[in-house]
């Protein structure tokens, strides 16, 4: 069956009867018994007596809740009259003020003259009083634009109604009162007169206008004799607005007298215009004697302003005397009135929902507590704090002899037990690198970090981290030991304070290590100005903590390495075991290896001295790497600071390509600072310059002191391999360039630096010093003293000291 | 990068042509340059009025008279006019900042220096050049340090300012080949004083809270000798570059006399280097230079304060 039959088939009668019906049931639920009925019935039969009680009764409050909230002003209202409006508004008081106080208040006015001269504290009585509700009615009238003056009322009127929708809200559909009428204004029409004539003066009317304009008045002046009550409250306030004008608004009243009449008929008081006059009539401040003698040519007393008559621009543009400005003021939000800008329309008001998330943040993470690195960066902050001089950051690059000699793995092994690479991320490691089967390259991973590095076990690029002691902050600089990536190895080597050299214990690898790349990272370390050593007995754990195999290598090495010109104060031999932690930050606990009473890796470190920096040298800077630093940093570099220091906001000079640059910011570990100095590993922001100026193996120094393109230089170096007239690499820590020695001016005693034998010598054997003209193929920055290493064939020839 | 959203005039822009015949063989019909009238401690009139765009926050108009022409024989071409200064400013905000923004536990205060195109003799692009970027770079220097940031966090407050008319690098004459040509910026160091003075007036139209009004001010070292004898430099007050015929050094800056700082600074120019020549230049250090700029920013200061106390009657008699 269709809907429309069942429509069709309704029985609207008995429909209601039900419905009807039901209701009395239903309203006591389903146990509706005989009894209930009865007693239901009663109530209705007493109700209406009963219901003209509580009327009576909240009349009567409402009368006194009425009267406690109506200012004094307004103390002549009537019970009667306030029983009216209540009864009104169905007992709503607040509405019932509202009402009271527009209504009454403004015939008050008319009758008191008084009251306009308080207008404005009236109105702030006003405020203070009413609810919040009505509090924002008014502040919306307040901020919002000047659709008051449309509806043609007082300004005081105004201040206290409300907007659009509170305006009507206790508006009674029929008998409106004749106060909240509008009255309606005429457009404005462009002022009269004829086109073109003399420009100053006001315009001339014609006598067409002139006569409409006399009837216009005429007109009037009969209206406003016999003025309606409404109008009159009206046109007094507006002589009074006039009266209380004082010194600053005199010319405003002159130029009142001279409008047409048809403006006070608009209802509400014109607002004044500041005119140019005004200016002059401000008063003038007293000139400030000054407080320094001048020199002849300036006269001693204070330069005086005078305020200027406005421009016929800008009088035209700003001082149109017809149409008033309504919208301005009433956006403005005067500082004076802070309760004003503080309610709802206020956009700021209140905690946004960022700060109550932040807050909260901010509350559990106090709650929770992340204790250590807390204090770590105090400390860190502490350090940095105590001065340039006292600057305590060492980096240590780990240059090893052999592959697998377990550099990264005793690195690795060091932050892990400092705590600064946690649990997590190893045993994550620990699980990858034995899905590579390599279980025991896990800590390595630590710093190689590249797929490349992992997949083939050795470290290709130098890799940096940070950790710190009790004592200091280090940066590690974990440096490639395999014999195809010197180039980084020389790179990191060029950046460090001091070395730790990784000999692997185990039988037969120190003997093929020391035959290979051990002497040569030893050499290259040593020539890159790397004077303190600290050498690292690895993998004692695979020859059961031997002593005699740890006497054995130190001895060898270390004799070695004096031969290297290493001081041997300077070097110390320190046996552990990097995949287990032994004597690396805490002393072994294997009963073989209780010999050994000397300091543990982490005391040595502790105990080296920082080196001194040039600091008050001109600002040097390798570019170490090139990337971009975030959408808000286009450009980045990073490197360490040779020489000087920078602060936020210096201009740079990169060289070769002499580009001139601004810092834009500085971080050092990850940190903005304001400022770097000589020593620290840093990455700079830069602006004002392209990506394709700069290339990694740059310089950036001072525009003030810029470092010099050079072409051709003469070195001091120490031969490795047999050294002719040939075509070489010239390195300077990350900086390569192609080049070839040009000439080979002598040999040099190794000691004393004297000339040895003949000039100009056409070989350099290896193992002596000699002073050699390097010629390059392209002008880099380079500049004595600094070290550069010069190979040939993916072999270091030589490395040595510019000059 | 070019503006492709206008069809634009010619960019180097053109100027009107200035025939052989205005310019007279006898020298005392040629046009002369305008000279200062005022003693070298006077600022021009400033005239300062707030609250001149409804739609925007705050607004300020500043205008500095032009100055006079001392002969009326110059040629009647209006291109070859002297201008003064009219600079507008909007302040729009303190609004919340878009929701792609960072957080931000101040306001974020962005300015923006605009010549119009038909500001200057030499006609202006539409799109901010370098000069421009400056100017805004600098006015947000003088103005970071006066507006009370952390109490509007979130939210951003923008300064627009609009040079209707700028003030002239150098005398007109200068232009058409007439005496030396040694034309730098100069002009826009009044106007970086003058947008300094009009946003300080218009934050404040804006109610946005303040330390202090900041006002700015200009001193320079002029050589404005004539003729024979060796012209001797001299220190004055608001210069109006196209009445010196030589500018040494201009100072600027924005200055908050309640607090006796300095929230910019800027000088452009060399002193000291012929020091040998008088002590009347040794003596002009760039100190007294900043100090001279000082008191003409203190003079625009009462200007400034002026108009605002006007603007506040005006506000309150209203309330």
């Amino acid at each position: 069956m269709s809907r429309h039959k069942l429509v069709k088939n309704l029985d609207l009668d008995d429909e209601f009867d039900t419905f009807n019906g039901g209701n009395d049931y239903d309203y006591d639920g389903e146990e509706t018994s005989e009894a209930k009925k009865i007693k239901v019935l009663p109530l209705y039969l007493s109700s209406p007596p009963i219901q003209k009680l509580i009327v009576a009764e909240h009349m009567r409050q409402g009368t006194i809740k009425v009267r406690e909230i109506l200012p004094p002003t307004v103390a002549n209202i009537t019970d009667k009259q306030i029983q009216d409006s209540l009864w009104h508004y169905y007992y709503d008081v607040e509405k019932t003020v509202n009402y009271l106080l527009t209504t009454y208040s403004a015939t008050d006015k008319k009758t008191s003259k008084k009251a306009v001269g308080k207008k404005a504290q009236g109105g702030l009585v006003f405020f203070g009083q009413c609810s919040d509700d009505g509090r924002r009615a008014c502040d919306e009238n307040f901020n919002s634009a000047g659709d008051l003056y449309s509806s043609g009322r007082t300004s005081t009127y105004c201040s206290n109604s409300s907007q659009f929708a509170p305006f009507f809200n206790d508006c009674p559909w029929f008998n409106i009162p004749a106060d909240r009428k509008t009255v309606f204004v005429p457009p404005l029409r462009p002022r009269g007169g004829l086109l073109g004539g003399s420009s100053g003066g006001p315009p001339k009317m014609s006598k067409l206008q002139a006569l409409a304009a006399a009837r216009k008045k005429k007109a009037q002046e009969q209206r406003s004799s016999g003025n309606t009550g409404v109008e009159k409250p009206l046109s007094d306030l507006k002589v009074k607005d006039d009266a209380d004008d004082d010194v600053p608004m005199a010319g405003a009243s002159a130029e009142k007298s001279e409008l047409p009449p048809k403006a006070s008929s608009r209802g509400f008081p014109l607002r004044k215009r500041k005119d140019s006059n005004e200016h002059q009539k401000a008063p003038r401040a007293a000139p400030v004697p000054k407080d320094q003698p001048i020199k002849p040519p300036l006269p001693e007393d204070t330069p005086t302003v005078d305020q200027a008559q406005p421009s016929a621009f800008a009088s035209t543009m700003f001082s149109s005397t017809s149409t008033p400005r309504q919208p301005t003021d009433n956006l403005f939000t005067l500082p004076y009135v802070a309760n004003f800008t503080s309610t709802t329309t206020n956009p700021f008001a209140g905690p946004s929902p960022d700060d109550i998330v932040i807050a909260a943040q901010s509350k559990a993470a106090g709650k929770g507590g992340k204790g250590p690195p807390k204090t770590n960066g105090e400390k860190r902050a502490d350090q940095i704090a105590g001065g340039v001089e006292a600057m305590k950051l060492d980096d240590t690059p780990r240059a090893k002899r052999h592959v697998d000699a377990g550099k990264s793995t005793l690195m690795g092994r060091l932050l892990y037990d400092l705590k600064v690479v946690d649990q997590r991320t190893i045993d994550r490691y620990r699980k990858e690198a034995e899905k590579m089967g390599k279980s025991s390259f896990a800590l390595a991973w630590v710093l190689d970090q590249g797929s490349e590095e992992r997949a083939r076990g050795v470290t290709i690029d130098i890799a940096t981290n940070k950790f710190e002691t009790e004592k200091t902050s280090f940066t590690i600089l974990d440096a490639p030991g395999h014999r195809d990536f010197i180039p980084n190895m020389i790179a990191g080597a060029s950046q460090a304070d001091f070395a730790v050299l990784v000999i692997d214990a185990s039988t037969g690898s120190f003997e093929s290590g020391l035959k290979g790349q051990t002497k040569e990272h030893a050499l290259l370390v040593r020539s890159m100005g790397v004077q303190r050593l600290i050498i690292v007995v690895n993998k004692l754990d695979t020859v059961d903590w031997s002593e005699e195999r740890f006497t054995e290598i130190s001895t060898q090495v270390s004799a070695f390495l004096t031969a290297a010109g290493f001081l041997s104060k300077n070097i110390t031999f320190i046996p552990c075991s990097g995949l287990h932690g032994d004597n690396i930050v805490r002393r072994s606990t294997e009963a073989a290896a209780s010999w050994y009473t000397g300091p543990i890796l982490v005391e040595e470190l502790d105990n080296s001295q920082p080196a001194s920096r040039a600091l008050s040298k001109p600002f040097r800077l390798t570019i170490g790497d090139i990337f971009r630093g975030g959408v808000q940093n286009p450009l980045s570099v990073s490197g360490r600071i040779e020489s000087g220091s920078i602060q936020m906001g210096d201009a740079l000079l990169a060289q070769p390509s002499t580009e001139k640059c601004f810092i834009k910011a500085v971080e050092v570990d990850q940190e903005p600072v304001d400022w770097a100095v000589a020593g620290q590993n840093v990455t700079i922001h830069l602006s004002g310059i392209e990506e394709q100026y700069l290339k990694i193996g740059d310089v950036l120094c001072s525009p003030s002191n810029p470092i010099q393109n050079i072409k051709q230089f003469t070195a001091k170096v120490l031969a490795f391999e047999f050294l002719t007239p040939m075509q070489i690499d010239v390195h300077r820590g990350r900086l390569h360039t192609p080049g070839r020695i040009k000439e080979i001016v002598a040999v040099l005693d190794k000691h004393s630096g004297a000339v040895v034998g003949k000039k100009k010598p056409r070989v350099v054997k290896p193992g002596l010093v000699a002073r050699v003209v390097v010629e390059l193929e392209m002008a880099v920055p380079l500049e004595a003293p600094a070290r550069v290493v010069l190979r040939s064939n993916g072999e270091t020839v030589a490395a040595g000291l510019l000059e | 990068m070019t503006d492709r959203r206008r069809i634009n005039g010619p960019s180097g822009g053109t100027s009107t042509p200035i025939y052989s015949s205005y310019l007279a063989k006898d020298p005392k019909d040629l046009p002369e340059r305008p000279t200062r009238t005022r003693p070298p401690n006077v600022l021009r009139k400033m005239f300062l009025k707030t609250g001149v765009t409804p739609s925007a926050s705050g607004s300020a108009y500043l205008e500095l008279e032009a100055s006079k022409i001392p002969t009326s024989n110059a040629p009647g071409l209006s291109s070859l006019s002297t201008s003064g200064l009219k600079l507008t400013c909007t302040v729009h905000g303190p609004r919340p900042l878009p929701k792609s923004a960072p957080f931000s536990p101040h306001i974020i205060l962005t300015t923006h220096v605009k010549y119009a195109p038909f500001a200057t003799r030499k006609r202006r692009g539409y799109l901010r050049d370098a000069s421009e970027r400056d100017l805004g770079v600098h006015l947000e220097t003088a103005l970071r340090g006066v507006i009370i940031g952390d109490r509007w966090p979130k939210s951003g407050v923008e300064v627009i300012i609009t040079i209707l008319e700028g003030e002239e690098d150098q005398w007109w004459g200068d232009d058409i080949g007439r005496g030396a040509t040694s034309a730098a910026e100069w002009g826009m160091m009044s106007v970086l004083s003058g947008c300094i003075t009009v946003a300080s007036a218009a934050i404040a139209d804006a109610g946005i809270d303040c330390v202090d009004v900041v006002a700015g001010g200009v001193a320079a070292v002029v050589r404005s000798g004539n003729g024979g004898k060796a012209p001797s430099p001299t220190l004055v007050l608001d210069p109006v570059p196209s009445e010196h015929k030589d500018i040494i050094a201009a100072c600027i800056v924005g200055y908050l006399p309640a607090r006796d700082e300095i929230t910019d600074l800027w000088v452009k120019g060399e002193i000291g280097h012929d020091s040998q020549s008088g002590n009347s230049i040794q003596s002009s250090s760039y100190e007294e230079l900043a100090d001279n700029a000082v008191q003409a920013a203190l003079g625009s200061h009462r200007v400034l304060v002026a108009a605002l106390r006007e603007t506040a009657d005006v506000k309150i008699g209203r309330l």
